[in-house]
């Protein structure tokens, strides 16, 4: 397989996901396409250097969100929570409520979720990737990691039935 | 283990992942609790729903064909899974004939992404801030909103009749964009940043690429970086004039 043809089907396998991975943290579609595109020049750039070729999807993601923060340039770090501070905030959510949410509905109520949880959620959601890495993406400890997707799931599950519940206006003829 | 436990554990479950020993004891334990049964169920039909909505978020119809087309011209890395000599013969043959600007990769991809984004703009969102017919106006629009004014319009382009424009924030700064009317309802784009806002900005010969369904020219000149886009026809650079 040539080089080209490598870099095709990498670009095909994954780029739906990190453009919707993107989404989720920016919610702006020209930064999200714009993160997906600088993450593949960066492969295109030093992806050779990656020996272990089974890894590049988590390479990719690892990527991205490395781009993101730095986009960022966030000043302050992020506490850690622990699971067991998620008791309070178990979800309980009616799943008929969830097909009212169209795409924009969800990325909105993904915007609201507390940053610190939203990539984990996002990854969660988007992609069958192991928790393990997630952790490695992100780069925090497991338990870290399991506790934020926790935190995350239980405050988009609240923003999602809140949301779901407003009464919607009548369309006006 | 309380049901309240067994939910803090069955909450990060995953029907088709692998088989997790975390999960084996509160799986029991839901088994025997009708309540936790109950609870358990909507959970995991709710986060069905959630994952489904996750993946039917639109993705941009030409965000790969504009990934690949920035690769083609890229490409910084297709050497290294040729032999160690033949890398090395293919670097000095890159390096003496690539000029200073292909000295700097590194840069050459910012532009690639630039003129990406813009394409997407004409493509799908661009939104004229400014309606006039009057280039004047749009001048002086831009200008305002922190695009370049001092750019030179390309001759043929003065004869068509300019629809509007507006500005595409880019980093610090932002791109001029202004939206011409051909005729024949198609629209040609020219989009005009500073050159120093763009790392490895083309050279003064317009250089084309097709980018989706799009053709564009890139050139710079003076202290302006141009990219003309607009349908993909042949003879497009001579059509337009550019880089005269």
């Amino acid at each position: 397989m040539t080089g080209s043809l490598d870099f095709e089907n990498l670009v095909d396998l994954h780029y739906g996901g990190l453009y919707r991975f993107a989404l989720s943290l920016t919610r702006d579609e020209n930064a999200a396409a714009d993160l997906t595109q600088q993450t593949f020049y960066i492969w295109a750039a030093k992806g050779h250097q990656l020996q272990d070729r089974t890894k590049a999807k988590s390479w990719l993601y690892t990527t991205l969100h490395r781009e993101f923060l730095a986009g960022q340039r966030r000043q302050s770090r992020f506490p850690h929570h622990e699971l067991t501070e998620v008791s309070s905030e178990l979800p309980s959510i009616d799943p008929a409520l969830i097909d009212h949410l169209d795409g924009k509905g969800l990325l909105s109520c993904l915007s609201e979720v507390d940053a610190i949880f939203r990539a984990p959620v996002a990854l969660f959601y988007l992609e069958d990737h192991s928790y393990k890495d997630i952790a490695a993406i992100l780069n925090v400890p497991l338990g870290t990691v399991k506790s934020r997707i926790a935190r995350g799931i239980a405050q988009l599950q609240h923003l999602v039935t809140k949301t779901s519940l407003v009464p919607r206006k009548p369309k006006s003829q | 283990m309380t049901s309240e436990e067994a939910k803090q554990i069955l909450l990060l479950y995953r029907p088709n992942s692998a088989p997790d020993p975390e999960f084996a004891a509160a799986l029991e334990q839901m088994r025997q609790d009708p309540a936790l049964q109950q609870w358990f169920d909507g959970h995991c039909e709710a986060q069905a729903k959630l994952r489904e909505k996750f993946a039917a978020l639109p993705v941009p119809g030409n965000l790969k064909d504009a990934i690949l087309a920035g690769r083609k011209i890229v490409r910084p890395g297709f050497w290294w899974q040729k032999p160690a000599w033949l890398a090395a013969a293919a670097m000095i043959a890159f390096l003496l004939a690539a000029g200073a600007l292909w000295l700097r990769p590194g840069a050459l991809e910012r532009f690639n992404i630039y003129r990406a984004r813009m394409v997407r703009a004409a493509l799908h969102q661009y939104a004229m801030e400014i309606v006039t017919n009057d280039l004047r106006q749009v001048r002086q629009f831009v200008a305002k909103k922190g695009g370049p004014a001092d750019y030179v319009i390309p001759q043929s382009l003065e004869s068509m009749r300019v629809t509007g424009g507006g500005h595409i924030p880019w980093g610090n700064t932002a791109a001029s964009m202004l939206c011409f009317d051909r005729g024949d309802k198609q629209m040609l784009f020219l989009f005009v940043i500073d050159r120093s806002a763009i790392k490895g900005e083309p050279g003064r010969h317009p250089k084309l690429t097709k980018i989706s369904s799009l053709q564009t020219a890139s050139w710079t000149e003076g202290s302006n970086t141009y990219i003309l886009a607009g349908p993909d026809e042949p003879d497009f650079l001579r059509k337009y004039g550019v880089g005269r």
